[in-house]
């Protein structure tokens, strides 16, 4: 009886610790979530929902300008010119520009055309035109754009202690080609303040 | 005695009390003041709507004041709402726009995205989207904290 006594405190605080130990046992789990949603990672960067953040602002205040309703035919067409990334990170620019076009597509107002613009598309649009004129003995008549697309991408970095503020300013501008007159021009900015972590003991 | 006790206890009230609303002002230094034309001349396309609150301390939070309708660009539909914090405390707070065509079908967009937007105690603001086709009809405007 006396030994039960002696092991039963024994046997609790072995429990406790099995217990402790398991509940500090971690493992490494990846759970598919939405990547435009809250739950996605927010960093000093540009994330995947500030990108669509900065899509759809920009799409919405090119609608909302009314300038594709004054296009000479219907749809516009629309040429992408280059995008610069003045920004310390090395990104794609179709994050951006990608869902600009796919936009600006589903709206019936625009025709995005591939004979100039960005390089490799471009390249692959010109060699399709001449194989189809190979081909059919016609000179294939490629659409001039109407407008064409030019975006900057800038960061500016503010620092104050261990703050750190990161703005990062999308500018985007549509230009008529025949009257070379920017229609339309727009700017958002995204700002992410980070707080450097203080070492403690 | 009895009065010098009694006026020490009061003058304590008083330090407390005016402690306390120096706490409480403090708490609404977020708050927004704002001033407009007192016969506002915009005439705005009200609509009605229809509310689900599955989260009751949101909806206490943040209030939908109304649900404006217009057109942009010509075809596509236009919706701004306005809400309001009706607390002291700045709130931040998730909002996502999602359309429906015609035939009750869900329109998507690379775009639709949880948006964020930080309201300062007692202010009111608008969130607006517009569709990106001319199939789009319908909208719900989901909110979370």
């Amino acid at each position: 009886m006396k030994s039960l006594r002696i092991k039963l405190p024994l046997l609790a605080a072995f429990s406790a610790a099995a217990l402790f130990l398991t509940g500090c046992e971690s493992t490494s789990n990846t759970t598919t979530i939405d990547s435009k949603g809250p739950e996605s990672l927010n960093t000093a960067e540009i994330n995947s929902q500030d990108w669509a953040r900065a899509a759809d602002e920009l799409v919405q205040s090119l609608l909302a300008s009314s300038a594709l309703d004054n296009a000479p035919a219907k749809p516009a067409i629309l040429a992408v010119d280059r995008v610069i990334n003045n920004t310390t990170l090395s990104v794609d620019t179709d994050l951006l520009i990608k869902k600009i076009r796919v936009a600006l597509t589903q709206t019936g107002k625009v025709a995005v055309t591939n004979t100039m613009g960005l390089g490799e598309r471009a390249v692959v649009a010109q060699e399709a035109a001449e194989m189809e004129e190979l081909s059919t003995g016609k000179k294939q008549k490629v659409k001039a754009p109407h407008y064409t697309l030019y975006g900057k991408l800038i960061q500016q970095t503010a620092r104050d202690g261990k703050k750190t503020q990161n703005t990062y300013t999308f500018q985007m501008s549509l230009i008529a080609v025949k009257s070379g007159l920017t229609v339309w021009e727009e700017e958002r900015e995204i700002a992410k303040l980070t707080k450097r972590a203080s070492v403690g003991w | 005695m009895k009065t010098l006790v009694s006026s020490s206890l009061r003058a304590r009230l008083t330090a407390g009390l005016l402690l306390g609303l120096g706490l409480f002002a403090a708490g609404c230094a977020s708050n927004v003041n704002t001033v407009s034309r007192a016969e506002p001349q915009a005439e705005p396309n009200l609509i009605a709507d229809k509310r689900v609150i599955t989260d009751n301390t949101l909806a206490n939070a943040i209030r939908i004041v109304s649900v404006n309708e217009g057109v942009a660009s010509s075809n596509l539909k236009r919706i701004q709402v306005t809400i309001e914090n009706r607390k002291n405390s700045t709130r931040t707070l998730s909002y996502k726009f999602e359309w429906v065509d015609e035939n009750g079908m869900a329109v998507s967009s690379p775009n639709e995205t949880w948006k964020t937007i930080r309201l300062l105690g007692r202010e009111t603001t608008t969130i607006s989207t517009i569709a990106v086709t001319p199939r789009a009809v319908d909208f719900t405007l989901k909110l979370r904290e």
